[in-house]
């Protein structure tokens, strides 16, 4: 027998962190704040009828078939507080949970195909696109009782157009990221004047569209719930598929590209998903500034910068995040609805300061 | 490799950026095994060669083919699975743990939803022993020094497990031990599992240590290719690189090896003012170059012969402005030379004898300095045994004896022949 080759056993090699444990830690946390989230409303609601209503629902009827015995409530109340917390309350909740993960995961995916830490989901002027959408229908006034749905449909259509004209041209040969970048911020202020000009020659809608810059996660529905959510699901985990790509780009192009990555296919996809779930969540909720751009950093802080993790992680702490927002908004003035925005951009900004302010050690991100 | 043929084959490419030409018809071979460096100026298309067949660009004209194939026919993943590439320089952003880092080469061998294997895990820590990161899997890349992290990269190509490794002056951010060692692990690379190996770089000595064959490129053509011994010369390095350097030769494994001295764009060091009586110097095969430059770097004047031509001593003294008296390439000395010399040594004040090889065709140029050494002080240069320089069947020997037996002075070394000529001529001739 030869003498043996010297190997080193592969378990001996540590594994690369990967702290899946954390992203489930947060992710039960995350579930907590949603528990949380529907007690807390315009509308002063008992917490125990708020969990009772809420058993009652998720067991499909079976426990507290009268979520009100006990209490001193009537029937005809019970069945508002009923109305209020599954048809209103949780809807929001959902919204707010869905929007915040939908912005949470393009934020982290555009940083990563960008390779710049100051990405968001709204840098390629997608939210431009989807303000001028909407502004159409506010200053037109288009077929005013059905704006619950043409608000959204307006919105999206100017999201994805917007986004559309990326994705062009990141298919031309103009596709650099840098170029890209510099289009996006170009395509932003076309459309921001345009708004302008717009609002200016009808100026009527102009209140509303300022009301829907600021975000707002009332309009929640069900079946909005379930379109925000349903694509999240999809587009969160094809891009969560696309982590590992992500990893390699941020080595340079060049490099990604000798190891294997297809970096012009893979960059057109991942911005086509990132517009897709971004235009999405706009179509319900305005602008929600900050979520997408503050939640990848926390991730990276928490759980380091593996793209397989900081992606699906944006997600859970951009939807927790906007839960946050909302149940701050509602415990700081329970009885007026403010839009969202504002809180998420209160509570982003210092916060963000304080991130980068706060970091010791080695920097990510370009020392972001 | 079961592959055959040639590795890497272009055939005419050019590439223009813009209006530039940055490779102009090159035609570039490698094979299974073989070590290419790629020599040439800043800007003379190294890089651009480089790419050109990582199909990162396209040629104008011309085709590029990898293993047979043509490259940009291949698909992105198929590439990285035939050419591993270490980029001159890579920017880190994130502090990715080593191991992580290093496991990114195996991405195109692995499906979409495939996770590393324990084997492609193996393979990673084997890469990292093999660069000596082995006790640093865990660190973070931004940790680690500019040289860790090129030995680092060199890891992940590693691991791509390519049957082509593109270096692009993989040795830019190294000590020159590590430039050894790195050269030495891929040089045994290539050897051992047949790897094509082609590397871009500006070190020539490296180059020519390393590399089985040299291609010279300048202003994006090709202008020479070759084994080193073949390739470098002093005309070449003016040519190309402008500059004047001496090329000497190792002289155990006759690696060509150079020493740089000025671009030819310098004048000449200015030479001051000699004295009226020349120092001869007998030399050959390189052995008289140092005394040579010593001298004329002292102030004073210099004559040399017999050299044949192209040897280089006859370059250095021609690089020196040094009069000489010159033999055609490889020839016997003839009478006229041996005549011509003579005139030489009758002017001459000091004669100094270098520790060159003596062959029947050059012991005319000991013989006839008998007599000399009651007139004028003949100074030989150290020698060692007999049998590594007389190539005469003992003839050399015997002449030098009766040199000796005349008085010719054993020196030590160049400082003794300094010493000599300071003390025949006035370094500074005095002018009113």
């Amino acid at each position: 027998m030869s003498a043996p080759e010297p190997v080193v056993e592969p378990s001996a090699a540590p594994r690369p962190r990967r702290r899946w444990w954390s992203v489930l830690a947060l992710t039960v946390a995350l579930a907590a704040a949603l528990l949380f989230s529907p007690l807390l409303g315009n509308v002063p609601i008992p917490p125990e009828i708020v969990l009772r209503i809420l058993l009652h629902h998720l067991t499909g009827g079976v426990a507290f078939a009268n979520p009100c015995a006990g209490y001193a409530v009537s029937p005809s109340l019970c069945t508002a507080y009923d109305e209020i917390v599954w048809e209103a309350r949780l809807p929001e909740v959902l919204l707010a949970l869905g929007a915040g993960a939908a912005l949470g995961a393009s934020g982290a995916s555009l940083q990563g195909v960008f390779r710049n830490p100051l990405a968001d989901p709204f840098l390629l002027g997608i939210s431009s696109g989807g303000t001028v959408g909407a502004a159409f229908v506010f200053v037109y006034q288009i077929d005013v009782p059905q704006q619950n749905l043409v608000l959204p449909l307006f919105a999206f259509v100017g999201s994805l157009a917007t986004g559309g004209v990326i994705l062009i041209a990141a298919r031309s040969r103009f596709g650099a990221v840098e170029t890209l970048l510099l289009t996006g911020v170009a395509l932003s202020s076309f459309l921001s004047a345009w708004l302008s000009l717009l609002l200016l020659l009808n100026p009527t809608g102009s209140l509303q569209v300022d009301f829907w810059l600021l975000g707002n996660i009332g309009g929640g529905t069900w079946p909005i719930d379930g379109i925000v959510l349903g694509t999240l699901l999809i587009t969160g985990s094809l891009l969560t598929l696309f982590g590992r790509e992500l990893n390699l780009l941020q080595l340079g192009n060049d490099v990604a590209q000798s190891l294997g990555v297809d970096v012009r296919r893979v960059r057109i996809r991942i911005l086509l998903l990132t517009s897709l779930t971004t235009a999405v969540a706009v179509a319900f909720t305005g602008v929600i500034g900050f979520v997408g751009l503050v939640s990848p950093h926390i991730v990276r802080r928490l759980f380091g910068s593996d793209y397989r993790v900081v992606v699906p992680g944006s997600a859970v702490v951009g939807g927790a995040f906007l839960l946050i927002a909302r149940d701050t908004a509602l415990w700081a003035y329970p009885s007026s609805v403010l839009p969202i925005g504002i809180f998420t951009a209160f509570a982003g900004a210092p916060f963000f300061a304080y991130l980068l302010y706060r970091r010791r050690g080695v920097p990510t991100m370009g020392g972001l | 490799m079961s592959f055959a043929g040639p590795t890497i084959e272009c055939r005419g490419v050019t590439v223009r950026y813009g209006t530039r030409s940055a490779l102009a018809e090159v035609e570039f071979l490698a094979r299974p095994g073989e070590f290419v460096a790629l020599a040439g100026p800043n800007g003379s298309g190294k890089t651009t060669l480089l790419r050109t067949i990582l199909g990162f660009v396209s040629p104008e004209d011309g085709a590029v083919a990898v293993l047979g194939h043509p490259v940009d026919e291949l698909s992105v993943r198929e590439r990285a699975r035939r050419i591993a590439w270490v980029p001159q320089e890579e920017v880190a952003r994130d502090d990715v743990p080593l191991l992580s880092y290093v496991l990114y080469g195996r991405y195109a061998h692995l499906g979409p939803l495939e996770p590393e294997s324990p084997a492609d895990r193996a393979a990673a820590v084997r890469a990292l022993g093999e660069v000596g990161l082995g006790d640093r899997l865990t660190d973070g890349i931004l940790s680690l020094s500019g040289g860790e992290r090129q030995r680092a990269v060199l890891a992940r190509a590693l691991v791509q497990d390519a049957p082509i490794l593109l270096l692009d002056e993989p040795t830019a951010h190294l000590d020159i031990g590590h430039q050894l060692d790195l050269l030495e692990r891929v040089r045994a690379l290539a050897r051992r599992t047949g790897v094509t190996v082609v590397a871009a770089l500006h070190d020539l000595n490296l180059a020519a240590r390393f590399a089985d064959r040299i291609v010279v490129l300048s202003r994006g053509r090709k202008v020479a290719e070759g084994p080193p011994s073949d390739v470098l010369s002093s005309e070449l390095l003016e040519r190309v690189w402008g500059i004047v350097a001496e090329l000497r030769r190792e002289p155990r494994s006759g690696v060509p090896y150079l020493v740089p001295f000025r671009p030819t764009s310098m004048p000449p060091p200015a030479i001051p003012p000699l004295g009226p009586g020349p120092v001869h110097v007998v030399g050959g095969g390189g052995t008289a170059g140092p005394v040579l430059r010593a001298l004329v770097d002292a102030g004073c004047r210099v004559t040399a012969g017999v050299l044949n031509l192209l040897d280089t001593d006859q370059e250095t003294a021609r690089e020196l402005g040094v009069p000489t008296t010159v033999e055609a390439p490889f020839a016997p000395l003839s009478a006229e030379a041996r005549a011509a010399n003579g005139e030489m040594l009758r002017a001459a004040r000091l004669v100094v004898v270098a520790a060159f090889p003596v062959a029947a065709s050059n012991l005319g140029n000991l013989e006839d300095l008998q007599g000399l050494a009651g007139r004028i002080p003949v100074l030989l240069l150290p020698r060692g045994a007999a049998a590594d320089w007389d190539y005469a069947g003992g003839e050399g020997s015997r002449a030098l004896e009766r040199l000796r037996s005349e008085g010719a002075i054993e020196v030590e070394g160049v400082p003794d022949v300094l010493r000599a000529c300071a003390r025949l001529v006035p370094v500074v001739s005095p002018t009113p």
